[in-house]
C-alpha cells in the first residue's frame, strides 16, 4: 500500500489555507525592510572565561562565529562611514576576547589593521595599531606580518615615523621567524618612500614569499594591491 | 462538527495535565529560578537585572524544548499506538482532527507561558512583563504548531525533534545570518556566495523572524511599544494558520 495518497484528495478548503497562508507570509516578509546593522548596537563581549564556558568546549567555533558577528556591524556599502561610528573601545575588546578563544587565528588582526586601521580618524587607527602592536608581543612569529601593515599606516597617514620604526625594529627584534624582508622593513622605514610604494613593497612582499596561501585572503590582498598599483594619484613623498 | 475538535482540545489538555509535563514544566522553572538567584549572587552590582535577564532567556529556551518534545511524543505516541487509525475510522473529518490538536496544544503553550511569568512578576513592571509573556504564549504556540506539523509529517521523535530545533534556531538567527550574507568583504561575487544569499533571503521569506521576539530587553531595559506586540500576535496567529494547514495537507495524503 503507497503511503501517500494523492493530492486531489486532499479538501479544497485546505488547499486554498495552504496557498493562502503561504502567499500571505511570503508578503508579509517581504514588505518588512532589510535587516541593517546600528553601530550603536555594538555591546561589549562578555568576560573571557563567561565566552569560554559559552563555547561548551569550541572555543574555535565561538570566535568565529564572534567574528562574523562583528564583521556584521562594520561589513556595510560605503565602508569608512560605519567604521567611525563604531566605538572602536568595544571593538577592541571584541577582537581581544575573539584572539583570546582563538589565539591562532588572523582574522581579528587582519580586521584590526586592514580594515579597522583603514578609518580617517587618527585616534581610531593609533588604536587599533597599538591593539596589533600589544597583539604581536603576545605571538610575535605569527602576528609580524599585521603589525607591518601597522608600521605602514602610522608611518604616510599618521605622520609618525618614530612609531613606524618601533614597529618596524620590534618586527626586527622579536619576531625571529619573519621573513628576511620584514625583518629589514625598518630600511625601507628609513627611506624615503611614499605610502603607496611601501605599502606596495609589503603586500608584495606578502604575496610573493608565499606567506599568505588561504585562497580568499589571497585574492583579498591582491585585489588591495591592485587597487594601489593602479590608483593613478602619486602620494606625496614624506620626509624623515 | 466544531464540538468534536473541541473535545479533540479538551483531551489534549487533559493529556498534557496526566502527563508528568506540570511536573517537568514546575521542576525545570525551578531549577531556573534557583540558577538565577545564583546568577545574582555572584554579579557585583546589577543583581536582579542579572537574574532577570538569565531566568528570561534560559526559561524561553527551557519551555520551547518542553512544549516542543511533549508535542511530538504525544502526536508520536498516537501513530504508534494506533489511536489515530481508531479516531480516523469514527465520523472525523482529518482537517478537525489538526485542529482540535491544535488548539489543545496552544492552550498548553498559554498555560506554560503564563507560569513562566510568574517568577518575574516580583521584578519587573506588570505592562513588560505582559508583553513578555504574550510574546512567549505566540512563540510557543508556533512551536507547537510545527511540532504538530513535523510530528505528523515525519511520525517518529528523532527526525521531528530535530527538524524542530533546526527551524527554531534559524528563525532565532536568521536576521544575524542575513547581515552576515549581506555585504562580504571580499568575494561577493563568486557565485557560492551569491547563491548562498538567495537561500538566506528565501529562508528569511519562509520563516518567522524569532530574534525580535520574546526579548529579554523588554523586561530589563525598555518595554516594546504596545504596536510591536500587535505586530507578533499578527505574524504568529498568521504562522500558526500557515503550520496548521501544511499539517491538514500532510495528515490528509497519508494513507493508514
Amino acid at each position: 500500500m503507497k503511503n501517500e495518497r494523492p493530492i486531489s484528495q486532499v479538501p479544497r478548503p485546505v488547499l486554498a489555507l495552504l496557498a493562502l497562508t503561504l502567499c500571505l507570509q511570503i508578503g508579509w516578509q517581504a514588505s518588512q525592510s532589510r535587516p541593517v546593522a546600528r553601530a550603536d548596537a555594538l555591546e561589549a563581549p562578555p568576560a573571557p572565561p563567561v565566552l569560554r564556558a559559552l563555547s561548551l568546549g569550541e572555543p574555535i567555533a565561538l570566535a568565529q562565529l564572534m567574528t562574523l558577528y562583528l564583521q556584521a556591524f562594520d561589513n556595510q556599502p560605503g565602508i569608512s562611514i560605519p567604521f567611525m561610528e563604531l566605538d572602536y573601545a568595544q571593538v577592541t575588546q571584541w577582537l581581544d576576547a575573539i584572539l583570546e578563544l582563538n589565539p591562532a587565528g588572523q582574522y581579528p588582526l587582519l580586521m584590526a589593521s586592514q580594515l579597522y586601521g583603514q578609518v580617517p580618524d587618527e585616534a581610531k587607527a593609533r588604536q587599533m595599531c597599538d591593539f596589533v602592536y600589544r597583539q604581536f608581543l603576545r605571538d610575535p612569529d605569527r602576528r609580524w606580518r599585521w603589525l607591518a601593515h601597522c608600521a605602514i599606516i602610522v608611518k604616510h597617514r599618521l605622520k609618525d615615523p618614530q612609531l613606524a620604526l618601533s614597529y618596524a625594529e620590534a618586527i626586527t627584534r622579536e619576531a625571529r621567524h619573519a621573513s628576511n624582508w620584514a625583518r629589514q622593513m625598518r630600511i625601507f622605514m628609513l627611506e624615503d618612500l611614499g605610502e603607496r610604494e611601501a605599502a606596495t613593497v609589503l603586500l608584495g612582499g606578502l604575496l610573493a614569499t608565499g606567506e599568505v596561501t588561504d585562497p580568499k585572503e589571497l585574492h583579498f590582498l591582491t585585489e588591495r594591491l591592485k587597487k594601489l598599483q593602479g590608483d593613478e594619484k602619486p602620494s606625496p613623498a614624506t620626509r624623515n | 462538527m466544531k464540538s468534536r475538535a473541541a473535545t479533540i482540545a479538551r483531551y489534549t489538555l487533559l493529556e498534557a495535565l496526566r502527563t508528568r509535563l506540570p511536573a517537568i514544566v514546575l521542576i525545570v522553572l525551578a531549577l531556573t529560578v534557583a540558577a538565577g538567584f545564583f546568577v545574582e549572587q555572584i554579579a557585583v552590582t546589577e543583581g536582579v537585572r542579572f537574574r532577570t535577564g538569565f531566568y528570561a532567556a534560559a526559561a524561553r529556551w527551557a519551555t520551547v524544548f518542553i512544549v516542543a518534545l511533549h508535542v511530538i511524543a504525544a502526536v508520536a505516541r498516537e501513530f504508534d499506538d494506533k489511536v489515530l487509525d481508531v479516531l480516523l475510522a469514527l465520523d472525523l473529518p482529518r482537517s478537525h482532527y489538526v485542529l482540535g490538536r491544535l488548539a489543545g496544544f496552544a492552550a498548553v503553550a498559554a498555560i506554560i507561558a503564563a507560569v513562566a511569568c510568574v517568577p518575574l512578576a516580583w521584578s519587573v513592571s506588570a505592562g513588560a512583563l505582559a508583553q513578555w509573556g504574550t510574546s512567549l504564549a505566540v512563540e510557543l504556540a508556533i512551536v507547537a504548531a510545527l511540532a504538530l506539523f513535523c510530528a505528523i509529517t515525519f511520525t517518529q521523535l528523532v527526525p521531528a525533534a530535530g527538524f524542530v530545533a533546526a527551524f527554531y534556531i534559524l528563525a532565532r538567527a536568521l536576521t544575524a545570518m542575513r547581515l552576515i550574507s549581506a555585504n562580504p568583504i571580499s568575494g561577493a561575487d563568486v557565485l557560492s556566495h551569491q547563491v548562498m544569499g538567495v537561500v538566506v533571503e528565501g529562508l528569511a521569506l519562509i520563516l518567522p523572524g524569532l530574534e525580535s521576539w520574546t526579548k529579554t530587553d523588554w523586561l530589563v531595559n525598555q518595554p516594546a511599544a504596545w504596536a510591536t506586540l500587535a505586530v507578533i500576535v499578527a505574524q504568529g496567529a498568521l504562522y500558526i494558520a500557515l503550520l496548521a494547514g501544511a499539517a491538514m495537507f500532510d495528515l490528509h495524503r497519508k494513507n493508514f
